[in-house]
């Protein structure tokens, strides 16, 4: 039963092969390329006729750099005409064709060019800030583009125009594999360049670059300040001399300059500033103490200043120290300035508690009206169990120390 | 017998559909869970049958609850929207619960005035105005009404034998479980179980004349005869809860819950953490704990003898941490996953048939007649007027806890917030919200961008949550340190999440955010902080999910509506033909077991007073302890106890109260002085922790050690303070703390700066930002860079430079690699760097590797957990190498650089010094970063130090830093050719940006200690301002 299956199959499938071979046999290919034309302008009305004529009209498969499409053809009075697509006739470059007949293959290709008249200019500038100096720049790309998006034919003239300070230049391009481009290269001054390009009469909008200067070079520091008294109360400011880079230009505003103070304990203070016009300002309160103090301004890595020295003259020479309260209230004062006043508020003054020679207390309060007054109640010091403890009392401010010994509690 | 209607039931309907409907609109939103249950319905209003949320946790699946509530609210809201079907839904859960409560009160009394009261005083009981009003859990509700409903069904069922009621009960179970998926099973143990041993005894008690004769055999032999039925019904009611929510069960075989345990209240020991007892325990049971003995003797009398073991082992369960019992009972695992309110929530409501039966007896029952025979008529008022004053003084009190004592902030209008989001493509990246408590849901319901939080933790896959016993990364200053080290990690690391905006209602998070990073981009117009990060790519167009099979989706999809349809069909038909009396109807079979509500038990009226005494005894003791505990001038250790509460809670009018009223300082005066201290322990700090050590102590003097623990949201901050206190009349007061006294040299000053905008796109257009418009990263150069092993934590450590001309926002990301190259860990750099470099700024820079804190599950939890200390990643093999990428943005914020160091003063141990700060700013929190060098001016350290207190405009503050002893660093390598600048490499961009380099230039100026490690160091300037003019 196989068997027979097998070869009733067979034979049907032969029978009918067969016919096909027959059928193609006799079909001759009529067609013949009426079209001579191998360019066409983007935009234009595109026809591929053929004359020739079959029963079924044979599909033209097209295919460009965008991708690939069928088309089906109109046949009139035997004369197969295709129109492209605008898909296919908008766009600029080679278009390959191939007719899909069964028979001999009738394929070729036309290219279409681009109008010659410019819509848009397609411009890219990048970076959109570079260095002053004239080693750095930034490129400006320029594709002039017809109605239709194309790229403008190759060799198309663009003028690339800029402006930067009192001067502005002209450079002549031409477009080539579609684009004009030119590296901008920044001039020793900063400043802001203004960029626009022409090509066939379309002119683009403004570009900006900004040319930003180079990095600092050394410059100086000097101080202002209202006396040089150390009254750990007013202000000194240090101020740059402006600071600019190598070719003059004043460095950007907001640039940060470090300024370390080293002290005469040989430790380093440390405030900063930043530029405006280049003149970066910093401010340092006074010590409360007598000091002498060494200041370098930086910019990490790029500039510094020449060290400037400076003093600060004692305020506080000497001042009372009154026991009262069995020992408990003691009232240090008057803290006077320098021309006697009281010193402002807020002067640190310590008092050490000594108990057979072992500290066992810091108390620290800051001056009010000129006078500190510390209460040394029971919680704080409590009363002595051993009759024989002896106790010692230091105050100490603006580094001056006093001590009082055999205290009794 | 013609049925006439229950005229109680119907008034408890009227009484609760009026009182509750009303309230739920002024409590319902505030409730814990309302919101989140509201977000799931807009969940499957948006997509039905497709479980998968992107919206929360970076994915989850809402297979994770039962969905029937969430589908009946989505339903709705086609028609009024989303709150008018959430409203919906909590009424019809109001109608359940009431008859739901009717029958099974009609069920276990056999008597339907009882039944009535009952219904009555569910309407107004403590346990449901609180799962209502402060929980907010419907779906819980819905689900145990309904096991009431089924209550009934299932005992004709086993009584009877008939199919119908087999059905009925079925389909009823089916609807609570889709509903709630733990009321049915715990309602299995606890109510049906009880339920089906009161059918066998009254089974048994028609094979016998009296109760009495019911012997255990006579039990058992009525159990055998049932026990086909009893099968019959266990085996498909378990088919039903497995298959109802099938896909849920096939979920959690898939997805088990990693989630570390979240504390919950209900597991506190009720005695020690008083506000949970009240919460928790006190206020469910409410007035029931008066009747316990009553409800005891009944439900232990031979035909509920089931339910009294039941309700026994509720109440015992119910206890939390109290007893050790619930521990054991229910082991480890089971009671850190269970909340175990829910027990004393079933506990309350098994009680209130007995509680109807027991308003009925005393009303108008045998109770009234033996009370007023013994005591005479005027008590028996007496006790019926204080009995009902006490039960709606429970249901006010509770009703009143959220309005007393809010447990959300207060509303937020989210229509700011979701059109932001809507704004410019602000939606094309992850959000996240910081105090908006359980509202996030909400705003997540309105809003397509999506959160990396979430507020259902049972469904968190990212380890870096479910690692955390922390509810929510939003309210992490709540859950302690381990809840700011969870956030921490993702402020660090934002890009892994897509993280760009972050809604702060919560000024506590600000500093952190600062500090990792972060920067303001402006306050809403409902008052929500704005937070942003540069440098994080927008969510890729696809995202990950964890699909299912389509059956199981329809599944979802249809099943929970079909189980209510068919329970509905079978149900309501009944219910119709008994509430219009068409048809002649029989009566159920439980009416047949009547009580005889005669003669009142002497000696139950007799321990109820005695427990009444009890009672009123240990709530006078309570409040006694309570007065004890806050009669601040009783003890100097009151004093300051109060003192610092009020404090933390910025009661300043009472912190005032007690400082000695002699000092002369008035409250003015003393609110202008707290007024000018900022600072993070002043404005960002919570108290965690207080120990008081009285030093020295006279009659009128004392003096007190005061040890602190704040939480920061930066670190762990532990405060020692001395304070001298005074009794003044038997009171005992604060002495006040000397102020700063200094005073700045300028009345009016001005200064300069540089200040920067960036107009984001030039025109106003939702077109992709002009080419022109896009600024050009800022150049950052990688001074030095080298990879260090401390201890046995591997960090990077180097210095960064802005060697453009504009501003920079800088983020750092190490990578470390093996010698085989294979990657280990990648981390960016927390708090050791300034994020935001001027011009030429430098900043040095450490990046800790920090791994998923806990992960592993050795890693015990630390008691003593500190918000800046981190678990390290765990390196399987040794990390060699290592690559670093930096990131420069324009950033025109945060850029107050005008501290300076103004003193110092060094010893081998310490350096201490004072800043200075000179510019127009109020510094909120200043940070030092420190770099050590050795003795050959390499850097071989970094290290930072929060300052506690804030430094106001021209004046100084001191600090003391403790140099690291015995800090061993190895050297790792210090090759930088794997060094990037925004994704160049960093060497091309120094030759050509600073060709020239000074090297080494600023080491002139190191500052030298004396250290055995170290020979030098320096000192950095970074400041948080909290309020920028």
């Amino acid at each position: 039963m196989m068997h027979k299956h097998t070869y009733i199959l067979v034979s049907v499938l032969m029978f009918i092969a067969s016919f096909l071979l027959i059928a193609q046999s006799e079909i001759k290919d009529p067609f013949k390329l009426l079209t001579h034309e191998t360019e066409f302008e983007a935009g234009q009305n595109i026809l591929l006729k053929f004359s020739g004529y079959s029963e079924t009209n044979p599909l033209l498969y097209c295919s460009n750099s965008y991708g690939s499409v069928v088309i089906q053809g109109t046949n009139k009075n035997t004369i197969l005409t295709f129109e492209m697509p605008k898909s296919i006739a908008n766009k600029t470059g080679f278009v390959n064709w191939k007719l899909l007949t069964k028979g001999t293959n009738l394929s070729g290709k036309f290219y279409i060019t681009p109008k010659q008249e410019v819509i848009t200019m397609e411009t890219y500038l990048g970076p959109p800030s570079i260095e002053a100096g004239g080693t750095d720049y930034a490129m400006l790309v320029v594709i002039p583009t017809d109605p239709l998006d194309n790229p403008l034919q190759d060799s198309t003239q663009v003028n690339i125009k800029h402006q930067f300070l009192t001067s502005e230049y002209n450079n002549v391009l031409y477009t080539n594999y579609l684009i004009a481009y030119k590296n901008l290269y920044s001039e020793t001054k900063s400043g802001r360049m203004l960029i626009s390009s022409e090509a066939l009469g379309t002119h683009s909008k403004e570009y900006t670059l900004n040319v930003l200067p180079a990095i600092p070079t050394n410059f100086e520091i000097s101080y202002q300040q209202h006396h040089n008294y150390a009254d750990g109360n007013q202000i000194t400011t240090f101020t740059t001399s402006v600071i600019r880079d190598k070719y003059d230009n004043i460095v950007s505003d907001g640039t940060y300059v470090d300024v370390f103070i080293t002290n005469k304990d040989n430790n380093i203070l440390k405030t900063s500033g930043t530029t405006i016009n280049g003149i970066a300002t910093a401010k340092m309160i006074h010590p409360d103490h007598e000091d002498a103090w060494t200041v370098k301004a930086f910019i990490e890595g790029m500039a510094e200043s020449a060290p400037l020295a400076l003093n600060f003259k004692q305020v506080i020479t000497d001042f009372e120290v009154v026991f009262s309260d069995n020992s408990r209230t003691i009232t240090v004062g008057p803290l006077q300035s320098f021309m006697k006043q009281m010193i402002p508020d807020g002067l640190q003054v310590k008092l050490h508690f000594y108990q057979n020679d072992t500290k066992i207390k810091t108390l620290s309060k800051s001056s009010f009206e000129g006078y500190v007054t510390f209460k040394l109640n029971e919680a704080i010091i409590p009363v002595p169990n051993a009759i024989n403890d002896t106790f010692k009392i230091i105050i100490e401010t603006a580094r001056i120390e006093k001590s009082f010994e055999n205290i009794k509690l | 017998m013609k049925e006439t209607s229950n005229k109680y039931l119907i008034a408890a309907l009227l009484i609760g559909i009026a009182f509750h409907g009303t309230a739920i609109f002024f409590t319902l939103e505030s409730t814990y869970d309302a919101l989140i249950h509201l977000f799931f319905a807009e969940h499957y209003s948006t997509s039905w049958f497709e479980p998968w949320n992107y919206k929360w946790y970076t994915g989850f699946t809402v297979m994770s609850y039962p969905p029937l509530v969430h589908q009946a609210i989505a339903a709705l809201s086609f028609i009024g929207g989303l709150k008018f079907g959430l409203f919906t839904v909590a009424l019809i859960s109001i109608v359940l619960f009431i008859t739901g409560v009717y029958r099974f009160s009609l069920l276990i009394t056999s008597n339907r005035t009882a039944a009535g009261y009952a219904a009555i005083l569910a309407v107004l009981s403590s346990s449901f105005v609180e799962t209502l009003h402060v929980f907010g859990q419907l779906p819980s509700i819905i689900g145990i009404s309904i096991l009431m409903h089924a209550l009934p069904e299932i005992y004709l069922w086993l009584k009877t034998g008939k199919y119908r009621y087999l059905l009925t009960s079925l389909s009823l179970i089916a609807v609570t479980v889709t509903s709630h998926h733990v009321t049915p099973i715990f309602g299995m143990i606890f109510f049906i179980f009880p339920l089906i041993g009161m059918v066998i005894m009254d089974a048994s008690r028609e094979q016998v004349n009296t109760m009495k004769d019911v012997t255990f055999k006579v039990f058992l032999r009525s159990f055998f005869k049932l026990f086909k039925r009893i099968v019959n019904f266990g085996f498909l009611s378990l088919v039903i809860i497995v298959g109802c929510i099938l896909p849920y069960w096939i979920n959690s075989k898939n997805n088990p819950i990693t989630q570390v345990p979240i504390p919950h209240g209900s597991r506190d020991n009720f005695l020690e953490v008083t506000s949970s007892g009240l919460v928790f325990f006190l206020i469910p049971w409410g007035i029931l704990l008066i009747l316990l003995p009553y409800i005891f003797y009944r439900y232990y009398s031979k035909r509920y003898l089931f339910f009294g073991l039941s309700i026994t082992l509720l109440t015992i369960l119910g206890t939390g941490g109290t007893t050790p019992i619930p521990k054991m009972a229910l082991g480890d695992t089971a009671f850190n996953i269970l909340t175990l309110d829910r027990f004393t929530l079933w506990a309350s409501i098994m009680s209130l048939p007995l509680f109807g039966e027991f308003a009925y007896r005393f009303i108008e029952g045998d109770l009234k007649t033996l009370i007023q025979d013994t005591f005479g008529a005027i008590y028996h008022r007496i006790i019926g007027g204080i009995l009902a004053s006490l039960f709606l003084f429970m249901t006010i009190f509770t009703m009143s806890l959220g309005y007393f004592r809010p447990s959300q902030p207060q509303k937020i209008k989210m229509l700011p917030i979701v059109n932001f989001l809507n704004q410019d493509q602000h939606d094309l990246w992850r959000y996240m919200t910081l105090g908006f408590g359980d509202q996030m849901a909400w705003l997540s319901a309105q809003t397509k961008a999506k959160s990396v939080d979430g507020n259902y933790h049972s469904a968190r896959r990212l380890p870096e949550l479910t690692t955390r016993p922390i509810e929510r990364l939003e309210n992490s200053k709540f859950k302690g340190v381990e809840g700011i080290g969870s956030l921490q990690q993702f402020l660090t690391t934002p890009e892994k999440y897509h993280l760009k905006y972050i809604f702060s209602n919560d000024k506590f998070y600000d500093p952190i955010l600062y500090f990792c990073g972060w920067q303001r981009l402006r306050q809403l117009e409902n008052g929500i902080m704005v937070w942003e990060k540069l440098n994080v790519p927008p969510m890729p167009s696809i995202l990950p999910k964890d699909d299912v099979a389509l059956w199981l989706k329809i599944l979802w999809g249809i099943m929970h509506f079909l189980t209510v349809l068919i329970a509905f069909m079978l149900n309501i038909q009944m219910l119709w033909l008994r509430a219009l009396k068409t048809k002649e109807k029989l009566i159920p079979a439980y009416l047949n077991f009547k009580n005889n509500y005669t003669g009142f038990s002497k000696g139950v009226l007799k321990i109820t007073h005695i427990w009444s005494v009890i009672l009123a005894i240990c709530v006078s003791y309570g409040i006694y302890l309570f007065y004890i505990k806050n009669d601040s001038h009783r003890s100097p250790e009151n004093v300051i106890m109060a003192y610092y509460d009020a404090l933390d809670f910025k009661a300043f009018e009472k912190a005032h109260s007690l400082i000695n009223p002699e000092s002369n300082l008035p409250i003015a005066q003393y609110m202008l002085e707290i007024s000018v201290t900022d600072g993070v322990l002043s404005s960002y700090a919570k108290l965690d922790a207080l120990k008081t050590i009285v030093t020295s102590k006279t009659d009128s003097l004392a003096s007190v050690k005061v040890i602190t623990d704040w939480i920061t949201p930066l670190e762990r901050i532990n405060k020692v303070d001395y304070k001298s206190l005074v009794k003044r009349n038997g009171k005992w007061f604060i002495q006040p703390e000397d102020i700063n006294l200094d005073l700045p040299p300028d009345q009016l000053y001005s200064d300069n700066s540089t200040r920067y905008f960036n107009q984001g796109r030039r025109r106003v257009t939702t077109e992709q930002t002009h080419h022109e418009d896009v600024l050009k990263q800022p150049v950052l150069e990688i001074l030095s860079a080298k990879l260090v092993k401390q201890n046995n934590h591997y960090t990077i450590i180097g210095e960064v430079q802005n060697v453009d001309n504009v501003p920079a926002d800088v983020v750092l990301k190490g990578t470390l690699y093996n010698d085989a190259n294979k990657e280990l860990a990648t981390y960016n750099a927390k708090h050791q760097v300034k994020h935001k470099l001027m011009p030429k700024e430098v900043s040095s820079f450490r990046i800790n590797f920090e791994g998923i804190a806990w992960s592993k599950t050795q890693d015990s939890i630390p008691k003593t957990f500190n918000p800046d200390e981190f678990t390290p990643v765990a390196f399987e093999e040794q990390p060699t190498k290592f690559n670093l990428q930096v990131a420069g943005n324009v950033s025109g914020s945060d850029l107050y650089k005008a501290t300076t160091l103004s003193a110092l003063n060094i010893t081998s141990e310490a350096i201490s010094g004072s800043l200075f700060n000179s510019g127009l700013e109020e510094v909120t929190i200043p940070q030092l970063i420190i770099s050590f060098y050795d003795a050959d001016k390499t850097m071989i350290w970094v290290d930072h130090l929060f300052l506690k207190e804030g430094i106001r405009q021209q004046r100084q503050q001191p600090f003391e830093y403790k140099l690291l002893q015995n800090n061993t660093i190895k050297l790792i390598n210090s090759d930088m050719k794997n060094c990037f600048v925004n994704g160049l490499p960093n060497e091309a961009i120094s030759n050509k940006v600073v060709p020239n380099r000074i090297e080494n230039q600023t080491q002139s100026v190191l500052q030298p200690i004396s250290h055995p490690d170290y020979s030098y160091v320096k000192i950095e300037v970074n400041t948080y301002i909290g309020n920028p003019n």
